[in-house]
């Protein structure tokens, strides 16, 4: 091949370092493969992370200029973690409807700022799209992936209780972190009012135990600026940090990657063009194997982007699926409401821990709702109010003593469903619209279904019964939905299935077209579930970097 | 009552008066934005008000009325700026008409008097204050008493001396009795 050097070639590619990347990084170098990981930003600084709140000069507030230059990350970040999200004005992208696409550019990604809650996908989220036709059959059922998710949680260190769900398996838990008075008040007026219903403690990836080479949470929650006690996972804290001490591990940053070449003769990737993000110049790098791991968006915009003879719709794109059956998970923007009792108790330390109530419709006859199909869980978190939340009247010494106690209790609850794939929800490329570095902009299209409509006002509904009958106040829900991607769990872009007609990927993750391409991150998805996704984006792929470890030594990519 | 009516009433129409008289500009330039750290000292007197000295510092001392400065020049809307700095002309105002005198230089019971009537005048949670947030943004007092607020306990003084404040706290009790006159923690 042209220009290859032993500097630019290496056993295999891995594009971006974030949840899953990171994981790619760790069990391919560990396999003995020489790893060039390309991450589109900069190192990960984590200069806020010990901060004092007044040592920000306009406390949380970002300034116009910063709100200017983040119209769309400004309501996931603050003046706290803002240099973890992209400034939308350097980055952007055109939302046909809204769309929210929320990003950060640097070694370790999302992993930095993700919401760390971790479930189990299980069968009835794995047959779900063959019993209702919606979507593709998933190649893989929960015994495919159950080994997978033990090797995982043991690694990555969640704090989770053992429930016997059957559709929220129990995992390899670190003990959980407990619930507060509140919390548990509503766990028990649950299980008293409701025989369908459970809470129980969210599952987070924060170590309430020590783990090798990292600290335990110290319960500051604060993990949004990045934690300096590595005491929550993310790749900086864990998986890059293993693939670096493997001696194995290139990585190279400002790596943007503008295609994946492809060899019509040998029918094979053969690897990958990328723009320096700051001097702009173009360079390529060989490898057998070529992970995606940039995110589900982000990743169909490569391959659509990696035209040539064979593909002239993009890389493995035979199937005309690379791009489509978008999805997020629907969210309501949240119920609240107040307690006024067991105001005697308190707590000690922040918790970076929350409450999850699982599933509980249409998990068989008895639970069929009539007004969707699939379901949704809810997720909460309970605390005392405080000067921030507190309701107050009057200036001077009155208002002073009412700052300085604790408020009455208050808990907040938001939905998460499940998202049905749809062909119609999509990205697509605009190439008359580019770039500072010359790429195509990534135009979505993505509008929420009769079905996630039906379930968004449900769960606002039922968030707002479970919190009345619970003997709480004041309940009331912002009915101001937010617009898709606010949950920031977009898949399905590159979907795994059993027909190369219908689908982009095979049950390893390979594609179907172009053997040695393997894609891990959410584009993989072939239904959305209502749970959390990472977790099972880092099983996926270290069952996916198995099989083509294999596969690589015995010489079949 | 009486009296704190009246002043509210005073600087409901000064408000209305000052808008209709400089327009559109008064309303949604950027013009004034540089001129308000001439108002430090006045700012620094009233949220010594809204938050006196006790056996805890006050926000005067925490340095709140900085902090209020910053916010206002860097982060706050234009809508929201005009607002702020209407306010503080309207409270000069009526310091001058009612005791001929500054804010700085009134009574600690007229500074009092003056900032209560305002906060009477406003209930955030009215159907009208709801319209009237909609369409004009926050009230003056609005602003003013929440970047207080939030100045004070987020300030080294107010979140250590004020509240109970933990950096670090390395572990976590989830459930703890309230001890008699424990204070709430500064960050949640």
């Amino acid at each position: 091949m042209k220009n290859q050097t032993k500097i630019n070639t290496f056993d295999a590619i891995v594009v971006g370092s974030g949840i899953s990347g990171g994981w790619a990084a760790k069990e391919l170098t560990e396999g003995g493969l020489k790893t060039l990981v390309l991450e589109r930003g900069g190192d990960a600084e984590f200069t806020t992370s010990s901060k004092h709140p007044w040592e920000f000069t306009h406390r949380t507030h970002l300034t116009k200029e910063e709100l200017a230059e983040r119209p769309i990350q400004s309501s996931h970040c603050n003046a706290t973690d803002k240099h973890f999200y992209v400034k939308d004005t350097e980055h952007p992208y055109i939302q046909e409807k809204p769309y929210k696409w929320i990003r950060g550019y640097q070694v370790g990604g999302r992993s930095i700022t993700w919401g760390r809650q971790s479930y189990r996908f299980s069968d009835l989220d794995f047959e779900a799209n063959k019993k209702d036709g919606f979507g593709v059959d998933w190649p893989i059922r929960y015994a495919d992936l159950k080994e997978w998710y033990d090797y995982v949680e043991d690694y990555v260190g969640i704090s989770g209780s053992s429930e016997s769900i059957p559709h929220l398996p129990d995992g390899v838990f670190l003990p959980p972190i407990p619930m507060n008075a509140v919390e548990k008040h509503l766990k028990e007026s649950i299980h008293k009012e409701y025989s369908d219903r459970t809470l129980i403690n969210g599952r987070v990836a924060n170590l309430t135990a020590y783990k090798k080479g990292r600290g335990q949470c110290m319960y500051r929650n604060l993990c949004s600026r990045g934690c300096p006690f590595s005491g929550y996972f993310s790749s900086n804290s864990s998986t890059l940090v293993d693939a670096y001490n493997s001696g194995k591990l290139t990585l190279r940053e400002n790596s943007i990657v503008k295609e994946v070449l492809y060899d019509k003769e040998t029918k094979k990737a053969i690897g990958v063009t990328i723009i320096d993000a700051i001097t702009k110049k173009e360079m390529n790098y060989y490898a057998k194997i070529i992970f995606l791991n940039a995110s589900a968006i982000a990743t169909a915009s490569i391959l659509l982007n990696s035209v040539s003879e064979t593909f002239p719709n993009g890389l493995g794109n035979s199937s005309l699926q690379v791009g489509h059956n978008l999805m997020d998970h629907a969210v309501n923007a949240g119920t609240y409401g107040t307690f006024n009792g067991l105001l005697d108790k308190y707590y000690e330390g922040r918790s970076p821990g929350t409450i999850y109530i699982p599933r509980f419709q249409n998990l068989n006859p008895k639970t069929e709702n009539n007004d969707f199909i699939r379901g949704y869980g809810i997720q909460g978190k309970g605390s005392r109010e405080n000067w921030e939340s507190k309701t107050t009247t009057g200036i001077g010494v009155s208002l002073k003593a009412q700052l300085q106690s604790p408020g009455k209790w208050k808990i907040s609850l938001g939905g998460r469903g499940e998202v049905l794939p749809d062909y119609n929800n999509k990205i697509s490329l605009e190439h008359n619209n580019l770039d500072q570095w010359g790429l195509p902009l990534v135009k979505v299209h993505f509008e929420y279904g009769a079905n996630e409509k039906a379930m968004m006002e449900h769960m606002t509904k039922t968030s707002e019964e479970l919190l009345k009958k619970a003997g709480f106040e004041n309940v009331g829900s912002y009915r101001n939905n937010p617009p898709p991607g606010s949950t920031v769990h977009e898949m399905g872009t590159a979907r795994m299935g059993n027909d190369p007609k219908t689908s982009v990927l095979n049950k390893y993750n390979q594609m179907h077209d172009v053997k040695n391409v393997f894609i891990t991150d959410g584009s993989c998805m072939t239904s959305s579930a209502c749970q959390n996704p990472s977790l099972t984006y880092m099983a996926i792929t270290a069952r996916a970097c198995k099989f083509a470890i294999d596969q690589f030594k015995t010489n079949q990519l | 009552m009486n009296r704190r009516k009246a002043i509210g009433g005073i600087l409901a129409f000064a408000g209305i008066g000052v808008a209709s008289v400089t327009g559109f500009n008064f309303f949604y330039g950027t013009s004034n934005r540089g001129k308000l750290k001439n108002y430090l000292n006045l700012l620094s007197e009233i949220v010594d008000v809204i938050i006196p000295p006790t056996d805890t510092p006050g926000a005067k001392e925490a340095n709140v009325h900085e902090y209020i400065v910053a916010y206002m020049e860097s982060c706050s809307s234009n809508k929201e700026f005009n607002s702020f700095y209407n306010g503080l002309h309207n409270l000069q105002d009526t310091c001058l008409s009612n005791y001929n005198t500054s804010f700085e230089n009134c009574t600690k019971q007229q500074k009092t008097t003056v900032l209560e009537s305002l906060d009477v005048t406003y209930d955030a949670t009215s159907f009208l204050a709801k319209v009237d947030t909609k369409i004009r943004g926050r009230s003056f007092f609005n602003i003013l008493k929440s970047l207080t607020i939030e100045g004070y306990c987020t300030s080294e003084l107010g979140a250590t001396k004020f509240l109970a404040y933990a950096p670090v706290p390395a572990s976590y009790k989830a459930i703890t009795t309230l001890q008699p006159n424990q204070k709430a923690w500064a960050t949640k």
